[in-house]
């Protein structure tokens, strides 16, 4: 997927306005919140608390992280040892090359694929297609928005922005069925359209949550049973992933999975935990259902450039969503203003790491730095410090507009000189009180005016605080 | 694409990974990959929920949390009779597929008509027995075998499992010991099922049965 991010501020100021987006974000942010809320005192009535977790998760994927080099080779061994192939990806068109071959080896004619974000990053329904093949997003999000042609706004929710009036348009135009008015019909009708896809394809793709070194297997954690149709019916079983994507063994599997769900949807745990792996010993002709075969396509696109650096930690996450689902930003302008895959704060890390600084640059900035997205982290990410850091690059790089960077310089000269600072302040409080003319505030900034374009600015007293301690201490 | 494109691929990322990581680790990578080792034997726990209380409570309570319906009977040999009800009740038909594991139960006498294959699409029914059932969160864990077709717990709107007392444990740590124990391979598939399929993708509205079962039943036996 080609980044958009450059178009973040206009998308921002587009998505803040759209009165659909706006109403659907109302409804989902108190839901997103309230949901992990929940989960969360499940886990404490077990007596584990969040912070008790979070350290065990952390530890976990730190220790993976940290030697990637040698889980890399221990889980591609271990695969191989079941009889899975094990295939390497350095970026996105390597992801649908790799991809669109395979499919052509093994005659294949439709692809069902249950969500995977990486598949977005590597754009993989477009390579389908221009291959000629008939690929079909199978979970029930990610199918309406490929109906409509657009990309996920969500990393768990895709289709969040869309209203069940609009899927019922869709699926009119699509399905050629009488039209359904309500959720449930709608998800009937989807169900028996998809089944059809489940039977008939011949290759499957997923994603995976977790790779596990120890059995070489993918673990898939989903709700609508779609990633268990897709790993289970079609004759070959493709899995793409990162090269982070590792765990050491099952026992870690159980302990993430009591914060996976939870941060991201508040469930216990999700319907369906699936550990999938390739056949070892069995004959082909086993009567065991299953694929025939399972392909691992291991991806780097920009990853292994943040292993041992400032961004390494970035490499922890799991991909809950939690981090979008309480940013007062995500929760402002939803999530296609970003631009890329990646929405909310881990896509204002990931989006400039994984595509470029210089366009994605106004994605960091976009922060108030209230740190609610690193505080409810599951793996304990930093990711106000993270987007801090991108902020300081960009300054480093020369990316902000010359006059910004002036600005900053001439900010940080004063403020290493009191004195002068002190005067500039005195006159700036008088002439803010002068632009007021007497009134409680001022309506537009004189040298900022599109800072006032959507408020007022409260008149300062003319006088700076130091002055108003000083007198104050006078008097006293 | 060739294999030995590929092994350009690996060849490049594996060289860009140890080039980032080498100012960051300080034993070499075999002492490294050893420790590796060592984790993924250890099988160490994370911290564990302090449970109280009974667990088949507990069982039959998160079960009903997860959507699931349940049902107890004192015997195996009572199965039968138990599904029948439950299937009349619900007017679901009185035709099931099952395997190995169940199929020698006196179904025909329950006025039940069992065929032992894989689900198809057309199958209303399906009928397991589990490895396991974890009290913790109300989960099946079902794993895949020659005569345990996974299509039994995925195609059929409703999905009916038997679990003897015997095969509850407190948590998923537990559940995979337990498998350690009985098997040294890992079949195509270990599947942790918690209730109906579900979807929130339509205005984050919870509808059950999605892709696959929209009713879970359960039976515990003893």
């Amino acid at each position: 997927m080609r980044s958009q991010a450059m178009f973040f501020q206009e998308q921002a100021a587009q998505k803040a306005c759209d009165p659909q987006m706006q109403k659907t974000l109302a409804y989902v942010r108190p839901l997103f919140v309230g949901k992990r809320k929940k989960g969360l005192e499940g886990l404490a009535a077990d007596g584990l608390g969040f912070e008790e977790m979070r350290v065990a998760c952390q530890e976990i994927r730190d220790r993976v992280v940290d030697n990637l080099d040698v889980w890399l080779e221990l889980f591609e061994a271990r695969a191989q040892a079941t009889g899975a192939k094990v295939l390497w990806a350095r970026d996105g068109d390597e992801v649908a090359r790799l991809l669109v071959d395979l499919a052509r080896q093994h005659g294949v004619r439709k692809v069902v694929k249950s969500k995977s974000m990486l598949s977005e990053e590597a754009d993989l329904n477009t390579a389908f297609a221009a291959a000629g093949i008939e690929s079909i997003e199978t979970d029930l999000g990610e199918y309406i928005i490929q109906l409509a042609g657009e990309t996920p706004s969500h990393i768990i929710a895709p289709a969040v922005h869309k209203t069940k009036e609009e899927v019922a348009d869709l699926f009119v135009a699509h399905h050629g069925l009488p039209r359904q008015s309500d959720i449930t019909a709608l998800a009937r009708e989807a169900r028996g359209v998809l089944r059809q896809h489940f039977l008939s394809a011949d290759m499957g793709v997923s994603g995976a949550n977790f790779l596990v070194a120890e059995t070489g297997s993918a673990a898939l954690v989903t709700n609508e049973g779609n990633g268990r149709m897709v790993t289970t019916l079609p004759r070959l079983h493709v899995v793409i992933a990162g090269i982070e994507k590792i765990i050491p063994n099952l026992q870690d599997l159980a302990t993430l999975m009591r914060l996976l769900p939870r941060s991201a949807t508040g469930q216990s745990i999700s319907n369906y935990v699936s550990v999938l792996t390739a056949r070892g010993g069995l004959a082909l002709d086993s009567p065991v259902q299953g694929p025939e075969k399972i392909v691992f396509v291991l991806v780097d696109n920009g990853r292994a450039d943040l292993l041992g650096g400032e961004f390494a930690s970035m490499l922890r996450c799991i991909r809950c969503g939690a981090c979008m689902n309480h940013c007062p930003v995500y929760t402002a302008i939803g999530g296609h203003a970003y631009g890329w895959v990646y929405p909310g704060p881990m896509g204002s890390v990931l989006t400039p790491l994984y595509t470029s600084l210089k366009t994605a640059q106004d994605l960091p900035q976009a922060t108030t730095g209230c740190n609610q997205c690193g505080a409810v982290c599951p793996v304990g990410i930093p990711l106000p410090e993270l987007m801090r850091a991108l902020r300081r690059r960009t300054f480093e790089e020369g990316l902000r507009p010359w006059l910004e960077r002036l600005g900053y310089k001439v900010w940080a000269w004063a403020a290493c000189h009191p004195r002068f600072y002190h005067w500039g302040v005195r006159r700036a409080v008088r002439y803010l009180k002068w632009l007021a003319g007497g009134e409680a505030f001022i309506r537009v900034l004189g040298m900022a005016p599109g800072w006032t374009g959507g408020r007022d600015l409260k008149a300062p007293p003319g006088r700076s605080f130091q002055e108003l301690w000083a007198d104050r201490k006078n008097r006293g | 694409m060739t294999k030995q494109d590929n092994h350009a691929a690996r060849a490049e990322i594996m060289a860009r990974v140890r080039q980032r990581l080498a100012p960051v680790t300080a034993a070499d990578a075999d002492v490294r990959k050893a420790q590796a080792e060592e984790a993924i034997r250890a099988v160490a726990r994370g911290p564990q929920p302090r449970m109280t209380g009974d667990l088949v409570e507990r069982l039959l309570r998160k079960l009903e949390e997860m959507s699931c319906t349940t049902d107890r009977v004192a015997r195996l040999n009572e199965v039968p009779r138990a599904v029948a009800r439950y299937l009349a009740a619900n007017s679901l038909g009185l035709s099931a597929v099952t395997s190995p594991p169940l199929a020698s139960l006196e179904w025909e006498n329950a006025g039940v008509s069992v065929a032992v294959r894989g689900a198809a699409d057309a199958d209303l029914v399906g009928l397991t027995d589990c490895f396991c059932a974890i009290a913790e969160t109300g989960t099946l864990m079902l794993h895949s075998a020659p005569d345990l077709p996974p299509t039994l717990s995925l195609l059929p709107e409703t999905h009916v499992a038997v679990v003897p007392l015997e095969r509850i444990v407190p948590t998923m740590e537990e559940a995979f010991a337990r498998f350690r124990a009985q098997f040294s391979d890992m079949p195509p598939a270990v599947n942790f099922i918690s209730g109906p399929s579900r979807t929130a993708d339509i205005e984050q509205t919870i509808v059950l049965g999605a892709h696959g079962p929209c009713r879970v039943h359960v039976v515990l036996v003893g």
